[in-house]
């Protein structure tokens, strides 16, 4: 199977967020609380109950007020920062697709890719104390032929899923800009953009710090090492390596 | 933390090693978890939303709703919903949707609970009334026409095509003339 992806297109997003109820209704997450912060944005942050959510971003420049919509939700890295740094294998890259998942059974909560992440993804049950929870793209679907929820329900086609060399090969076609096409090994998630982007909210240049690989392959050996995979010291030693 | 690129390479090269004399670094076998619609029985439906009339795929699984979503068979919304017609799921499934009548009297300020009898009787005897009181036979030409101009009816969005079949038969032989329905405003 192909590397697969979304291409995102903020240009044509209409800000409606049923990705958003569509990934709430298929992966079962209860509400969370709203806040009204002036704009139409809401859950105030992605948290374990919310993988995606759209970013209401008001700009204005000489030609005038600009109102974007932007996807905010887990990347899909080609290089993973949190695979890598993961020390039980929770975290995984599938073979086939590339997508980024997880396995909730081995997460033991240490959050070290909570602050691998260079793009601040990673988010934690229990009122953000417990384990993982992030956007898999819909990889349950995937595997039985269906496209993500959020993709699926898109109405003005935003979200698109894919082949993502077809996805990138299309969006070019068109005359886009693209992000993520190549950072970090190329990003499973690409944005279709007509300006640069920052000024979609998006990071630039994201990179991944020289340390993660290194802790990764620390805390996997303590774990392996002490056979317990709760210990205290590979959570300690977990926080610690993402102190920056 | 902060490393330079030879502390790296030194620390690194020890993580190796130590991988290397039977720790295993091997990443966990793919943990593939079931499609929650597996074995469901799929009917479709039309979203009673608004008028454009979106095709929804029902998933049913022991006697309830477990998913919901768009219809890629159908030409009118090849497979997408809004976010209003993608919660239809809620529909069927939601603790915080009213189960018994609530009433509130005239001047009142609570609402409270009263019998399905109790409520339906009311609303019978109040469009009784108000029925007899301006039913109107004749227009100023002579012409019958047997309506009643005093009661509407607004509703109602969550209905489906045979209840609304059913709505329609009653308002009419009340002889309602106003009846909306959310679908078209």
């Amino acid at each position: 199977m192909a590397r697969k992806g979304l291409l995102i297109t903020p240009d044509i997003c209409i800000g409606c967020r049923a990705c958003q109820v569509a990934c709430k209704e298929w992966n079962q997450l209860p509400a969370s609380k709203t806040k009204n912060n002036g704009t139409h944005e809401n859950p105030p942050d992605l948290d374990a109950n919310n993988f995606n959510r759209i970013r209401f971003i008001e700009t204005s420049d000489a030609k005038g007020v600009k109102w974007l919509f932007v996807s905010h939700r887990c990347m899909h890295c080609g290089e993973p920062a949190c695979v890598q740094i993961c020390p039980v294998g929770a975290l995984i890259k599938d073979k086939d697709t590339g997508i980024v998942y997880y396995d909730k059974n081995k997460c033991i909560a240490c959050h070290a890719c909570k602050s691998a992440c260079p793009f601040d993804i990673p988010r934690y049950d229990q009122g953000g104390k417990g384990k993982i929870a992030k956007c898999h793209l819909c990889i349950d679907r995937v595997r039985a032929g269906l496209i993500p929820a959020c993709a699926k329900t898109c109405p003005t086609g935003a979200i698109k899923y894919g082949d993502r060399d077809a996805l990138i090969k299309e969006a070019k076609a068109k005359g886009f800009k693209l992000y993520g096409e190549t950072d970090l090994g190329g990003l499973g998630v690409v944005f279709a953009l007509k300006d640069s982007p920052k000024v979609y909210n998006l990071a630039e240049n994201p990179r991944i710090s020289e340390s993660v690989a290194f802790w990764g392959s620390v805390l996997r050996t303590l774990v392996g090492r002490s056979g317990s995979t709760t210990s205290t010291f590979v959570k300690y030693l977990a926080h610690k390596s993402t102190d920056k | 933390m902060e490393l330079t690129r030879r502390g790296f390479l030194k620390i690194s090269t020890g993580a190796l090693l130590l991988s290397s004399i039977g720790l295993n670094l091997e990443p966990a076998k793919a943990y593939a978890a079931e499609l929650r619609t597996k074995g469901a029985k799929e009917t479709t439906t039309v979203c009673p939303y608004c008028s454009v009339g979106c095709s929804i795929i029902v998933s049913v699984k022991d006697g309830k709703v477990i998913n919901t979503e768009g219809d890629p068979d159908s030409p009118i919304n090849e497979g997408a919903l809004c976010p209003k017609g993608a919660s239809i799921y809620q529909m069927a499934n939601n603790p915080y949707r009213l189960t018994e009548p609530l009433y509130r009297a005239p001047g009142a300020t609570q609402w409270k609970k009263i019998s399905w009898e109790e409520a339906l009787d009311r609303i019978a005897k109040l469009t009784k009334k108000t029925r007899d009181k301006y039913f109107i036979t004749k227009n100023e030409k002579g012409q019958v026409v047997n309506r009643v101009d005093a009661i509407a009816h607004v509703g109602s969005a969550a209905l489906d095509v045979e209840e609304c079949y059913i709505l329609q038969k009653l308002m009419r032989s009340l002889g309602l003339v106003y009846i909306e329905h959310q679908a078209r405003i």
